[in-house]
């Protein structure tokens, strides 16, 4: 989030699209009925379903599943073409006026594709998006927009076609409710109004998942949202510490601090920080990202420690790298192990067997392994594959270890929200038995293969001998018995390996003795004395004045701004900024644009405590301490972009600068109905028999989607195990509509099978009003629902049902390649014989 | 012969033989419901707390057994001589009858080893508390009441000259306990005037209990009476049987009347009119059981018949017993989805409580002085 | 007649707008009195179990349909009413259920005998039994966590939900609340408070933006304490214990006038 929770109270309308927060975040819904009751914040919601969300809404609005960009990019053309944009905000914020490339070309213009597509390859040169330079080197800009090269006239023209009309024939959305649902939300462009969004796997979960996301981006620039309290762009994290798993870099293409992977073509660190650091011209533009070196520094001196020298180009050598082009991510794994291509797999703190789309794939490709590690606090339908349904034992060649591990309550640590509250939790009782801590038990592995290594040899020691691991006591041989986390915390935060120098400043000034915590990312240095293993955290685990100071364990409860940013309850990264971008909520002055609710004002009396000079920032951390951008040292407000300006034209994703609407891989629909590309022309197809896809066949009539319910978690491995949560919810379920119901016969509480091209489950039929069908181009179609929550393992008697999973198809987004679990097709038949 | 020789003999008929399989079945079934919980063996559920037990043994059980009451007070306290020769048999039938009703309400309650309780724990404001004192004294009076056919026959003379003294005090402490717990059945509805239709329900539904009671109890002793005599190759006592059915009939009258009565000040008629479940099923009790009775002790032949007779007080007998099931479970069903039906086990208990009211019933004349006079000796 | 004192009783106001039917209050419940489960099936809806049990204490029920035009949903907070003057509490013959002056309506399992006429007494279905228990069933139901106030904790459905669904205090502050939110948000509820009166008031009421018997109450239970009901009944007997012996024993000592020895004493019997 570039918010954060309870700032959802501070919003004047709150749009949920994508994400069902009473259901799946219910302790937010506490917030969002606080605008309501306090501030008379207007709900809406926009879901193909009427959800526990849209119970609560003032405004509700139906639309099919995998259509948020017409129904957004319609949101767009409406601001535009009724001046209801913040126009200073856009003309001094964002690259609305920045010139672009005159050879750039839209899908207006090519029936679908921007300029620079190769279809051999499926990927776009992206040459032509780029922007005019001036002789400095500083984009061209035209400040009163009519320039028609300019962004903002080409976002004009690119969602001029996104007529109100096109709209509510792809979205089945009515024109009425469109119009609701645009006016009440644009009503948020003018600078004492402001609007949140709050989007989770119904926006990512697509193959155009990225430009969902990329269109309300949009939609917030336009507006002046960005940077605002009760503003921003909202993701609600699907899971409690997914936020930390992401920041700690747990995907294939980061490292932690979202530092991206090296590939074997950077064949040192300063190829690395050559290729990853960028530059810029732009004279008010800080460009954060410019500080890579001292981050991708620091970080190998974390984790090497003082094996890591100059001379040895910090341990670089020794960091796993990708193959040129290499995508690691989680479709493109189970597509090689079912080819063969892995002899073990770590399946640690997941269920990949019900959590991977299509599960059946998933299923068969961990036959093919030799040996599996679950590490989970259940067996489940992962380590148990070998016996499923569809398995036959005998054929099974696969050893497979279930390490018992400790829950949440059984272990301290942090936890990362999805407002980046990193909160420090403690530990509540032992774990039962002997299931560890999963730092326990990577401690002991680590353990087990360094002895191995030094034993053994091997064909590259180096990167697993020369680390550090000092995560807690040693024994006479070297070895930790227990981890500490804390002593994880710390390395993470960062030390000053020597005396660390301002020395910009004169005299040079002392920013940290040796041996001491960092106190912010601000003082990490690119020459190797400093540690810090993740930059962006930073500062959680400090040392004030000699003082160790977990920040993250903190639980003040001053609120001096009155916006519910709770400065001392936690910490949050950067730096402990509760709301990301926040000098883009002052005006150029650094006056708040709603003086009713200043996250920052500059205050040029009060003096600075660092600078010793008058002249701050009160309220929330400044997000960069520059003064306001007005004056003669002040700064744009957008930090981490290149050229200091939110993004309305956004070359940096794989399909595309400006959002366009492809249909799902499968949709009920032959042609695109805005223009000749049907689907995401960037998106990896697998082509094996496997993953086979059906769109627009008789044989898969109806829409469906997947989600959650508030009573299940994720794959359900822990929830079902709960007899107070399954007796809520104690089978698989299948939500359709009465009219479906009614032409297929279906009655409430009937079992149905439901199929799709890649595999077919039962499911108990829930036939609602909440889902109806959508007129879309003049026909009927029809959208179901279910929720991913159970397995075929337990309840042992297979009473619960199995994953909708087996249902969904193999391809992902096109920048992320999360799958596309949320817009596929399907069929519903009865059983025959009723239920059983 | 002695007692328990005579005793011994009487099983030796088929009949006698067939009650007592039926009673065996009735205490394997208890066994059952003892180890297996209310929950192993009957079809209660949270939606029918009350079943076949409550509805027949203790509701239907103790308004059957009025006869007790009404005889003793048409002897005893009116002095209607001529029907002296059922006093016995009728304080027979209520003893028998309230004795089987405490054990099936011990059967029915959850916790039969704290049935007690209500001796020490005392909840003034509680209907129940109320009826189950009532029906402890009364079985109490009823078991003094009939303690001279017992005493005669063993001889314990100087026991019966102390039963003989109290005699009077203790009809009419049997009279006004019948009173009190025969109307405060009724008032175990009284709690519930949303969930039962006001069709039964009326504040005065204790007066309906009583009234009906009475024309319960006339009708119990007519069939019994009737039956018996049969069964035993008796004299017909027609006299006796054809009072009975002119009180009875008084009895059904004042009940329809008070009924009405209330219907009509109340305003109710229009839920009659409603025809849904509930009113099918009034209309039914109230024609079968009250109306068609009245109509058919009004004729000549059928008042003064004995097979007249014995029909008629079945249909009274059937009324009221289905007056007591429809108050039972319509408080149950109302806004409530499925229906109860009892079980197997339930019914072996009620057949089996039944059947013991037959085979003692038949012990007790055929070995005590019941019938005034004497004892046959087969 | 009333109850026990009517002072600083507690009450709760149930907001049924404010519900997003998460169920965190179903299941605290059964965390903090140690409940176990019965098996469910999905029957078609997200309802489970159907009904309070001697499980549940509390459920959501989820109700949905298209009131109007709009599709709507609403969740429905499910528990003992902790009447004011329980029908319950009046009907047990041994007084296992009591109406304690802060407020609950609690059950002594020590006392009952488990003759279930609570459960035919409650208005509001809300005594559930152990069927499945041989030896010492209970009749189970909503304590108001009787023991969690009492050390001025709040109870723990109302402790763990995220909406302030709830509102906790004093019933004459309760009412109050209830009364306020009615005024300051014109056309946002339905113009009732459902429990105020409803059996004689209860501890927990209700205010909808829905009409309530949309959402299933019951509305026909009567704005009276229903314990007078039997109450009126009861208080009358020492009168017709008295009469009735005294008519009887006149009336049998005039019509066995001429019997020779009759015991026809005027005893008063004890009843």
């Amino acid at each position: 989030m570039t918010n954060h929770f309870i700032d959802f109270k501070n919003a004047d309308v709150i749009l949920v699209m994508g994400s069902n927060p009473a259901s799946n975040h219910p302790v937010s819904m506490k917030w969002i009925l606080k605008a309501m009751e306090e501030r008379g914040a207007k709900l809406i919601v926009v879901d193909p379903r009427f959800t526990q969300t849209a119970a609560k809404a003032n405004v509700y609005a139906p639309m099919r599943s995998g259509t948020d960009i017409p129904f957004l990019g319609g949101m767009i053309k409406y601001i535009l073409d009724n001046n209801l944009y913040f126009r200073e905000y856009v003309v001094k914020y964002t690259n609305a006026s920045v010139l672009v490339n005159p050879d750039f070309k839209g899908p207006g213009e090519l029936n679908g594709l921007f300029s620079g597509y190769d279809e051999k390859t499926r990927k776009y040169d992206k040459k032509t998006w780029s922007f005019q330079m001036d002789e400095n080197g500083i984009p061209k800009k035209d400040p009163t927009l009519k320039d028609p090269h300019c962004v903002y006239q080409l976002l004009k023209k690119h969602y001029s076609r996104y007529t109100i009309d096109k709209v509510s024939s792809i979205t089945g959305t009515p024109k009425e409710k469109l119009e609701e649902v645009y006016k009440l939300y644009a009503s948020t462009g003018k600078p004492n109004r402001v609007g949140t969004e709050l989007y989770a796997m119904g926006w990512t979960q697509h193959t155009i998942g990225t430009q969902n996301i990329r269109t309300m981006t949009i939609i917030q620039l336009l507006l002046g949202n960005m940077g605002m309290a009760g503003g921003g762009i909202n993701a609600l994290r699907g899971e409690s510490n997914v936020q930390g798993s992401t920041d700690q870099g747990l995907l294939f293409n980061t490292l932690t601090g979202y530092l991206a992977t090296p590939s074997g073509s950077l064949v040192d660190l300063k190829s690395y920080i050559e290729k990853y650091t960028p530059k810029t011209k732009e004279p008010k533009s800080v460009n954060w990202w410019s500080n890579r070196a001292k981050y991708i520094t620091s970080y190998l001196k974390a984790i090497y420690g003082g094996r890591a020298t100059k001379d040895n180009d910090f341990g670089y050598a020794w960091l796993p790298k990708l193959d040129e082009g290499m995508n690691a991510s989680w479709l493109n794994l189970f597509d090689q192990m079912l080819k063969g291509k892995f002899e073990g797999f770590f399946a640690w703190g997941q269920n990949p067997a019900c959590s991977s789309a299509n599960s059946n794939k998933t299923r068969q490709a961990l036959a093919k392994l030799k040996w599996m590690v679950n590490v989970n606090l259940f067996d489940n339908e992962t380590g148990s594959f070998w016996k499923g349904p569809g398995m036959n034992p005998k054929d099974v060649q696969t050893e497979v270890f279930l390490l018992p591990c400790a829950s949440s309550v059984e272990k301290e640590g942090s936890l990362a929200n999805s407002g980046r509250w990193v909160q420090w939790r403690y530990k509540a009782i032992d774990p039962i038995g002997q299931s560890k801590p999963d730092a326990d038990i990577a401690n002991e592995l680590y353990y087990r293969v360094k002895t191995l290594y030094q034993k053994e040899g091997g064909k590259f020691p180096a990167p697993i001998l020369n680390l550090t691991w000092n995560y807690g006591q040693k024994d006479a041989l070297g070895k930790i018995h227990e981890v500490n986390v804390h002593n994880v915390a710390k390395e993470i935060n960062g030390y000053y390996l020597e005396d660390v120098y301002d020395k910009t400043a004169t005299p040079p000034k002392l920013l940290g003795k040796k041996g001491e915590l960092c106190a912010t990312f601000v003082h990490l240095q690119a020459d190797g004395t400093t540690s810090c293993g993740n930059w962006i955290y930073c500062q959680s685990y400090t040392q004030k004045e000699g003082k160790i100071i977990n920040m993250m364990a903190r639980r003040g409860k001053g609120d001096p701004t009155g916006l519910g940013l709770y400065p001392e309850w936690s910490w949050a990264w950067p730096v402990n900024r509760r709301i990301i971008y926040n000098r883009a909520s002052v005006d150029p002055d650094g006056k708040p644009w709603d003086p009713k609710r200043a996250v920052i004002k500059w205050d040029a009396v009060k003096e600075d405590p660092v600078s010793k000079k008058p002249g701050m920032w009160v309220g929330d951390v400044p997000d960069g301490p520059a003064p306001p951008m007005a004056t003669e040292k002040g700064k744009l407000p957008f930090i981490m972009m290149t050229n200091g300006v939110g993004g309305l034209f956004g070359p940096g994703l794989a399909d595309g600068p400006f959002p366009e609407h492809y249909e799902a891989l499968e949709c009920p629909l032959e042609e695109n109905m805005l223009s000749k590309q049907r689907i995401n022309p960037t998106i990896k197809l697998f082509g094996d028999k496997a993953d086979a896809f059906f769109s627009c066949d008789m044989r898969y009539p109806f829409v469906a989607t997947t989600y959650r319910v508030s009573e299940h978690w994720q794959t359900g491995v822990m929830t079902r195990h709960e007899p107070w949560l399954l007796e809520m919810q104690p089978q698989m379920f299948v939500e359709m509509s009465e009219e479906l119901a009614k032409e297929k016969s279906i009655q409430n509480g009937e079992k149905v099978m439901v199929k799709s091209g890649r595999g077919e489950l039962w499911a108990i039929a829930i036939v609602t009003s909440r889902f109806k069908p959508f007129k879309i181009g003049g026909s009927t179609v029809h959208q179901v629902g279910l929720p991913w929550h159970f397995g075929w393992q337990y309840p042992v008697d297979g009473s619960g049902g199995d994953s909708a999973n087996l249902l969904t198809p193999t391809v992902g987004d096109a920048n992320t390649m999360i799958p596309e679990s949320k817009a596929f097709m399907v069929n519903v038949v009865k059983v025959a014989g009723g239920r059983t | 012969m002695t007692l328990v020789e005579g005793v011994k003999k009487s099983f030796e008929t088929k009949g006698m033989r067939l009650l007592l399989l039926l009673v065996t079945l009735g205490v394997v079934a208890t066994f059952l419901r003892m180890f297996k919980g209310l929950g192993g063996m009957t079809n209660l559920t949270d939606d029918y707390p009350w079943g076949l037990w409550v509805a027949v043994d203790v509701f239907s059980g103790v308004a059957l057994a009025a006869g007790g009451f009404a005889i003793t007070a048409a002897v005893y306290i009116f002095n209607m001589k001529k029907y002296r020769p059922i006093a016995r048999p009728a304080i027979l039938t209520a003893f028998i009858g309230y004795s089987i009703v405490v054990i099936g309400l011990a059967i029915d309650i959850g916790k039969p080893f704290s049935a007690w309780h209500p001796i020490v724990m005392w909840n003034h404001r509680s209907v129940m508390f109320e009826v189950v004192w009532c029906i402890t004294l009364y079985t109490t009076v009823l078991l003094f009441e009939f303690a001279p056919s017992f005493l005669e026959r063993v001889k314990w003379d100087g026991a019966l000259k102390v039963v003989k003294i109290i005699h009077y005090p203790l009809v009419i402490a049997g009279i006004v306990l019948s009173f009190l717990h025969q109307s405060s059945l009724g008032g175990f509805y009284l709690i519930a005037p949303a969930k039962l239709s006001h069709l039964w329900w009326t504040p005065n539904v204790p007066y309906m209990f009583y009234l009906s009671a009475i024309a319960a109890g006339l009708a119990m002793v007519t069939f019994e009476g009737i039956v018996s005599t049969r069964g035993l190759k008796r004299e017909p006592e027609t006299d006796i049987m054809i009072g009975l059915g002119r009180g009875t009939r008084i009895a059904l009258l004042v009940y329809l009347v008070a009924k009405f009565a209330d219907m009509t000040y109340r305003g109710n008629w229009q839920l009659l009119f409603a025809w849904d479940k509930a009113s099918i099923f009034w209309s039914a009790e109230m024609l079968i059981g009250v109306i068609l009775p009245i109509l058919l002790l009004s004729v000549k032949s059928i008042k003064e018949s004995e097979n007249g007779l014995l029909t008629t007080s079945i249909l009274v007998l059937f009324g009221v017993v289905f007056n007591r099931f429809n108050m039972t479970f319509f408080t149950q069903s109302t806004g409530v989805e499925g229906f109860y039906f009892p079980s197997i086990w339930e019914m072996f208990v009620t057949l089996g409580l039944l059947a013991a009211i037959v085979m003692l019933y038949r012990l007790a004349v055929m070995h005590l002085p019941v019938f005034h006079e004497g004892p046959l000796n087969r | 007649m009333t109850t026990t004192a009517q002072i600083a009783q507690k009450g709760v106001l149930v907001d049924l707008t404010r519900c997003i039917g998460c169920r965190g209050c179903q299941v605290a419940c059964k965390s903090w009195n140690e409940r176990s489960v019965k098996k469910t099936i999905n029957r078609g809806e997200y309802t489970n179990p159907q009904k309070l049990n001697s499980d549940t204490y509390t459920r959501i029920e989820f109700l949905e349909g298209a009131f109007g035009q709009a599709p709507a949903w609403h969740f429905i907070k499910d528990q003992c009413m902790h009447c004011k003057d329980p029908a319950c509490a009046s009907a047990c013959p041994v007084g296992a259920f009591k109406k304690l002056p802060n407020g609950p309506v609690t059950y002594d399992f020590d006392k009952c005998i488990g003759c279930r006429y609570c459960m035919i007494a409650c208005p509001f279905q809300v005594p559930k039994y152990e069927w499945e228990k041989r030896i010492f069933p209970w009749v189970r139901k909503c304590t108001f966590c009787s023991d969690r106030i009492a050390e001025n904790l709040i109870p723990a459905c109302i402790k763990v939900c995220p909406t302030k669904t709830m509102f906790y205090g004093d019933r004459d502050a309760v009412v109050a609340e209830a009364q306020k939110r009615l005024a300051d948000n014109p056309g946002k509820y339905v113009n009732h408070i459902y429990g105020k009166e409803e059996a004689g008031g209860t501890s927990w009421m209700y205010i909808s933006s829905v009409p309530f018997e949309q959402l299933g109450f019951n509305m026909k239970i009567p704005a009276k304490n229903l314990p007078d009901n039997t109450w009126a009944m009861l208080r009358e007997i020492p009168v017709k214990v008295v009469g009735f012996v005294t008519v009887l024993s006149l009336i049998a000592i005039f019509r066995n006038r001429g019997n020779g020895h009759n015991a026809e004493s005027k005893h008063k019997e004890e009843n």
